[in-house]
């Protein structure tokens, strides 16, 4: 019984820590919502996008609004560059990769004409192969 | 032995110990072992849902030029009467939408009562640390900057989620922002009606993937089942959004390195008729309306 329960503390406490490992992902990737900002800044979303991604992608879709400049940031800790995200249209092509531009942890969109799209997110394995996922998205008018 | 060894037989010994319990403990699973809202399945389950900011609505509402109605909003006193947690997050997010049309429209009383049922709801939600008196005082004292105020209360709401979804509150969570969004959609309607334009009209046609997220969102947070009624309604809506056709056209988007900039292209069609928004505009009012009956 004591294993069980050195075992139920150490879920709790590996539980605890993603927690806390998220919370401060999220206070980096809210640094970058609006880092070097030009012309305005950008209005969350009010949502923050947490994923904790082990191997694998995670994937969600969204609506650019025409006449809207968003911005996604990304963070999976400390280093700027672990997260890769890729939006493709409702056709299938990729329209962006921040993978093109050494895994930019931010990235700005101005979208004349609305637009379905998907977002792909994954951590970059040959930086990070497992942990937690934070991005955020802002626009402006 | 090694730590491998150790690591071969852990399951075996976690079975046997298992079974050293009494009767009852062995036919009990843990709840919260199971529960798809746990953290031990919500942290690794990598599906993230994106619903619109209803911010971005009433700005949408603004510029084109459609004059502020009050009479639209959910009134400020039924905030003290929803006594669920689960109209108390949808009321939640309802109210947001009401706040940030009222700020966006510079109605500085109307304002500072739909702030009051933001607070009075957030405070019943535990949501004091997104919504605190701080929050409280600096849209006070930014009351008139239409600017700071949308980001404050854009920034208040994002912590709010944030806290949620630390604290395995995702189906709350997942509640306020389908308030929100129902809310911004329900003006955008009502306002339609009003004085028509082609503007609105599209950018509520263009919400078509928009519900759909939402649908997916209250499913797959669904806490016994509290949210059977709300996705049978939008399931119903959504029948209705199905009748328009989005015609995309590909165009190759342009980036601008230095700038971080990339700029899209393509085109895209909205094919819809006045009948489809009218039965739009008519299944969201009887959605909303259940939604805020106290």
């Amino acid at each position: 019984m004591r294993l069980l329960l050195t075992i139920s503390l150490f879920t709790l406490f590996t539980g605890f820590s993603f927690s806390q490992d998220c919370e401060r992902i999220a206070q980096n990737c809210e640094t970058l919502l609006n880092k070097d900002v030009k012309g305005g800044e950008f209005i969350s979303d009010g949502q923050v996008y947490t994923a904790f991604l082990d191997r694998e992608k995670a994937e969600f879709k969204i609506t650019f609004f025409g006449g809207t400049t968003y911005r996604i940031a990304a963070s999976a800790g400390s280093g700027d560059n672990f997260v890769i995200y890729t939006i493709k249209d409702l056709k299938g092509n990729i329209l962006f990769s921040n993978r093109n531009y050494k895994n930019a942890p931010y990235w700005d969109f101005k979208v004349v004409e609305t637009l379905p799209v998907t977002i792909e997110t994954e951590l970059d394995l040959d930086l990070k192969v497992t942990g937690c996922v934070v991005m955020m998205i802002g626009f402006k008018k | 032995m090694t730590t491998k060894h150790y690591l071969l037989i852990l399951p075996l010994v976690v079975l046997l110990a298992s079974c050293g319990g009494d009767e009852q403990e062995q036919n009990t699973i843990d709840e919260e072992v199971f529960d798809p809202n746990s953290s031990l399945n919500t942290v690794f389950d990598g599906k993230i849902f994106s619903i619109p900011s209803p911010v971005q609505t009433a700005y949408l509402i603004k510029q084109l030029d459609l004059s502020f109605d009050a009479s639209l909003l959910n009134e400020d006193k039924n905030a003290t009467s929803y006594v669920s947690e689960h109209q108390q997050a949808l009321n939640l997010g309802v109210y947001g939408t009401d706040l940030g049309y009222s700020t966006l429209y510079d109605q500085k009383n109307i304002s500072m009562r739909y702030l009051n049922a933001v607070e009075k709801l957030s405070s019943k939600l535990g949501l004091d640390a997104a919504f605190d008196s701080s929050f409280i005082s600096r849209f006070e004292q930014n009351s008139g900057i239409e600017d700071s105020m949308i980001m404050l209360m854009s920034d208040a709401f994002k912590h709010a989620d944030n806290f949620l979804k630390n604290a395995n509150r995702k189906s709350t969570a997942a509640l306020i922002l389908t308030g929100g969004w129902v809310e911004s959609i329900y003006l955008a309607c009502e306002l339609n009606k009003k004085k028509s334009s082609e503007d609105i009209k599209r950018r509520i046609a263009e919400q078509k993937q928009s519900l759909t997220s939402i649908i997916e969102l209250l499913e797959t947070y669904n806490k016994v089942g509290s949210n059977d009624a709300l996705i049978t309604d939008l399931k119903d809506l959504k029948t209705t959004f199905d009748k328009i056709t989005f015609n995309y056209e590909y165009s190759a988007p342009e980036t601008d390195t230095e700038e971080k900039l990339t700029t899209f292209h393509h085109t895209l069609d909205v094919d819809f008729n006045n009948e489809t928004l009218n039965e739009i505009t008519e299944k969201l009012k009887k959605i909303r309306n259940t939604i805020i009956k106290a």
